[in-house]
């Protein structure tokens, strides 16, 4: 199905929703005020690795304002731990206690929960929690835990691996055989986050009386985390609610079910009320998710004109103490070993990825999911091949990429690619970023000893992935499908419940475009709503870059079935055949005789309240559709980009700048660019930040060292740039109108852009990336080095 | 705790006389007894910007200052901006442009560039980008910020008498 001339979907519409965020009438969490609330804090552990002998409540629970204390101790003799388990069988799982016990295995995992008559007290009490500990030995490094005779986080396992598995397709030893050049280098990514500006938050209700469990949370996915609460809680699901209300950004961070929520629960359920808790910085930066942390070991098979024949693999992805739900412990390294083949036609490779236990807070999914480490390596090495051979690095690009007339192309691992323009998007990005006119001006500059330097960074990322993609990955949930229901109520108006959630992202306005396009009613008319399990049909939530299409796909399915009931009604009150008449901005006519006219509302009420002038075969109900969307095959539709990054280094201070950023990204078909746009802005946003300042640090004996704004860096207005988009449109063959998914890919390519520019713009020294961030002593050190070398 | 201690304040142009234990913060303070959930607290130690509020006129990160210090004040928030339902150019602006995403950065933003169009109704880019340096946005780059406020200094300057 695809769009012939449209009226809303693919126009720039303002967002719908921004009046409330604009004059303070939100209703995030923290805004919601319910009677009798108690307020929260955690005990956190300060130790990385140890034994808990103890938790006292006694001088806590004597504070003045103080109402209850719950332990890890009585929290594990009614609560099951969290359990994520991977289908494959090399797996072995984490038991993730709703609070920390018999052991800590991370500093800023919770022991206790207290609470308060308000945050203040609660803060105060929870300092008067004595926990004793027995200090364990601390595992921090990923390549020491992964090594053979490591100290070990989960005992039992005995090593440290969650996950190991080889693989080798093609015919790898005849590509290495043949090759002119084999490149060998390790890549790292380091530990950042998606740090939403509204952390985790939740208010838990039990209400003894009915026995019912209201959760409001901070979350993306409302019916997950309803899911998992009634099944470690011990709840029937049906007497549990979540709500996700207004959530001040997620970035994949708050697509969990996290420890915290279940303690919040477990203390309203013995208290009888409700209790608060917001997080704070400190929290967030320890004990959320951490994402990002993989070093590749690469070896590549070249020819002399620059032909990559064959990738052999080492990927180690340090996942934390624990595996996270609904994801598993081996999401990331998954994504890496597909996605280290990226855009390039590559049919020999063997890999070896192992998912690494350490003291550290568990990783979990940050927009782009192991793909922004992939495409640092692979867009890295390209590039540092390209220049060990002598090729210019689009050259080098255009020949290895898979053309723009192969699709759909299946990978050496199996992944279908739908549809991409990667040729047509690099020889773009070249030409809007002014490859050609660059290298005279860093010439030039060079000339005067300033250091420019251009860097590209591309990719073609899965976007939407349903059921087929889920069951190879080896999940205990198959998040294959979204749902979206439409009803016209008796006034003609339109209400969209859908069980994606929006947290930034413009739903409240895209669905309603989908929706009034495909039912035929003003926008106007059409209201979208989400994040309450009470009335949103059940879904999955939005992560994955999946709501354009899997919600907005269920949105056409609901609007299309509504539609064509509408016109059966109609047909029968006008005496005319359903397909003679036309349905459009909630006007029904007969073709060609426009003063033949009802209105959706006039229909719509005779639909309700006179029912008896209904067709036989439909009801009042009819007016109503809920539709479940998996976008077969249900592989994933594939969506490309071309970044190019101009920066100019300060040799002597390792500062950088970025002079340009420019991206050329191809989603197929959008439903909304301006939204597009912001979307590809606030991606690349964080992947400047990851590339050149954030950074989660822990010391040798898992301490966090970052565990502030002041050390833990973001991006401001200075430090990013205006950002330049062009877009390209190539529809997926598959999708319901050509969409494809979009919301992570910005940040995705900045990673290995920024370190291109950087590696290129210190070229004359020899400088070469291979670890991020970029940070102005890294970039010192790599230059010193170099200067070390060269006076040796 | 210490006993509360009278605090006195013009809340977008009202009166309000309330009481807070010394060391509530003026953030907490306008969120819980004013009831002003438009100030927003993220990071709580002054780095991110979204609780920015304007005291007597100038941007204050109200994490940072505590209820009873901003006794006597006049104290503006994102809740003042709009006047009889009609949105402050500034306010308009970004939703013309796109300026938020999740929004909770946004009341921040709209104080900050309050206070900047105030002073400079013709900033610059650069001089708008320097203006946001103490608000972080994680979701929109700030490219659509820095446009809308442009939009909103143009928009202010037809505006304004000459």
């Amino acid at each position: 199905m695809t769009l012939g001339a449209t009226k809303y979907i693919g126009q720039r519409i303002t967002r719908r929703e921004d009046r409330r965020f604009l004059t303070g009438r939100t209703n995030y969490v923290d805004d919601i005020r319910l009677p009798r609330t108690v307020h929260a804090a955690f005990v956190r552990s300060q130790e990385a690795h140890a034994e808990v002998l103890s938790v006292r409540t006694e001088r806590a629970l004597a504070h003045r304002g103080v109402f209850g204390v719950l332990t890890s101790e009585e929290a594990a003799l009614v609560s099951r731990p969290i359990r994520c388990d991977s289908t494959f069988p090399e797996w072995k799982g984490t038991e993730f206690p709703v609070l920390a016990w018999p052991r800590v295995r991370f500093v800023g995992e919770a022991v206790a929960i207290v609470a308060a008559v308000d945050r203040y007290t609660a803060e105060d009490a929870a300092e008067l929690v004595d926990v004793e500990y027995r200090p364990l030995p601390t595992v921090a490094d990923l390549e020491t835990a992964a090594e053979p005779g490591s100290d070990l986080i989960h005992e039992a396992w005995g090593d440290n691996l969650f996950i190991d598995r080889k693989g080798k397709v093609g015919d790898v030893d005849g590509a290495f055989a043949q090759a002119d050049l084999v490149f060998e280098r390790t890549y790292r990514t380091h530990r950042h986050t998606g740090f939403p500006l509204e952390g985790r938050a939740c208010i838990a209700d039990y209400n003894p009386a009915t026995g019912t469990l209201t959760l409001y949370s901070a979350t993306q996915i409302p019916h997950l985390v309803r899911t998992g609460l009634a099944d470690t809680l011990g709840l029937s699901e049906n007497m549990v609610r979540v709500i996700a209300p207004d959530v001040g950004g997620g970035f994949g961070i708050k697509a969990h079910l996290f420890p915290e929520e279940m303690a919040v629960a477990l203390l309203s359920m013995r208290l009888g009320r409700p209790v608060k808790w917001i997080e704070d910085t400190r929290e967030h930066l320890a004990a959320s998710i951490h994402a990002r942390e993989h070093v590749h070991r690469v070896k590549i098979a070249v020819t002399r004109d620059g032909t990559v024949l064959g990738i052999k693999a080492d990927l180690l992805v340090d996942a934390g103490a624990y595996s996270v739900w609904p994801w598993t412990a081996s999401m990331d390294v998954g994504m890496a070993t597909n996605m280290i083949l990226g855009p390039y036609r590559i049919r020999n490779y063997e890999f070896r990825a192992r998912a690494v236990a350490t003291n550290k807070c568990p990783l979990g999914p940050y927009r782009g999911v192991g793909r922004p480490s992939a495409a640092f390596t692979i867009e890295r090495a390209m590039e540092d091949i390209a220049r060990e051979l002598g090729i210019d690095p689009v050259e080098m690009r255009l020949k290895n990429y898979v053309p723009d007339d192969a699709y759909p192309y299946i990978t050496a691992t199996g992944m279908t690619y739908d549809s991409a323009s990667l040729q047509a998007s690099l020889k773009k990005a070249s030409e809007v970023v002014g490859y050609a006119d660059f290298r005279r001006e860093q010439a030039r500059a060079r000339a005067e000893g300033r250091y420019l330097g251009i860097g590209f960074g591309t990719y073609i990322e899965q976007t939407a992935h349903a059921t087929q993609e889920f069951i190879k990955r080896g999940v205990p949930i198959v998040f294959g499908y979204d749902s979206v229901c439409v009803a016209v109520d008796p006034g003609g108006k339109v209400s969209v419940d859908s069980s994606l959630h929006s947290h930034g992202q413009g739903h409240e306005t895209t669905f309603a475009q989908v929706v009034a396009e495909r039912l035929g009613v003003p926008l106007a008319d059409v209201r979208v709503r989400f994040g309450d399990t009470q009335s949103a049909p059940y879904g999955m939530g939005t992560f994955a870059s999946r709501s354009a299409v899997l919600g907005g796909g269920a949105a056409w399915k609901a609007a299309d079935i509504v539609r064509a009931n509408i016109l059966k009604i109609a047909a029968n009150v006008m005496e005319a055949a359903p397909e003679d008449l036309d349905l459009s901005e909630g006007v029904i006519q007969i073709k060609g005789s426009p003063q033949h006219r009802m209105t959706v509302a006039e229909i719509a009420r005779i639909a309700y309240h006179r029912p008896e002038k209904l067709p036989a075969d439909l009801m009042p109900a009819d007016l109503t559709s809920i539709q479940s969307y998996d976008a077969p095959p249900g592989y994933g539709t594939w969506t490309n980009s071309a970044h190019a990054a101009i920066v100019e280094v300060d040799r002597d201070t390792g500062f950088l700048r970025i002079l340009r950023y420019v991206v050329i990204e191809d989603c197929g078909v959008m439903i909304n660019p301006l939204i597009v746009e912001g979307q590809v802005h606030g991606g690349v946003a964080q992947g400047i930040g990851g590339a050149l300042l954030e950074h989660l640090v822990y010391d040798e004996r898992a301490q966090l060292l970052s565990a502030t704004l002041v050390e833990y860096l973001l991006p401001t207005a200075q430090t990013t740039p205006s950002i330049e988009v062009h877009h390209l449109q190539t529809p997926s063959p598959y999708t319901i109108g050509g969409f494809k998914g979009m919301g992570e890919g910005g940040a995705i390519a900045p990673l290995p852009a920024l370190a291109n520019a950087v590696s290129d713009a210190l070229a004359p020294l020899g400088v070469s990336v291979d670890a991020l961030p970029l940070s102005p002593d890294r970039v010192r050190a790599l230059i010193e080095a170099r200067e070390g070398e060269a006076r040796r | 705790m210490q006993s509360p201690l009278p605090v006195s304040l013009t809340v977008n142009g009202l009166p309000f006389d309330g009481s807070a234990p010394p060391r509530k913060l003026l953030s907490d303070f306008l969120r819980e007894d004013v009831g002003l959930n438009g100030v927003r607290v993220s990071c709580e130690h002054g780095i991110c910007g979204a609780c920015t509020v304007l005291v007597d006129g100038k941007t204050v990160r109200s994490c940072l200052m505590l209820a009873v210090q901003a006794d006597g004040s006049t104290v503006t928030t994102v809740e003042g901006l709009a006047r009889d339902g009609e949105l402050h150019p500034i306010q308009q602006a970004f939703w013309d442009n796109h300026g938020l995403q999740c929004g909770f950065c946004t009341p921040g933003m709209l104080i900050t560039a309050y206070e900047l169009l105030s002073h400079n109704v013709n900033p610059t880019e650069a001089e708008v980008r320097e203006a946001l340096g103490g608000n972080v946005c994680r979701c929109t780059g700030y490219v659509f910020i820095v446009k809308s406020i442009l939009a909103a200094a143009a928009t202010m300057r037809q505006e304004a008498p000459r």
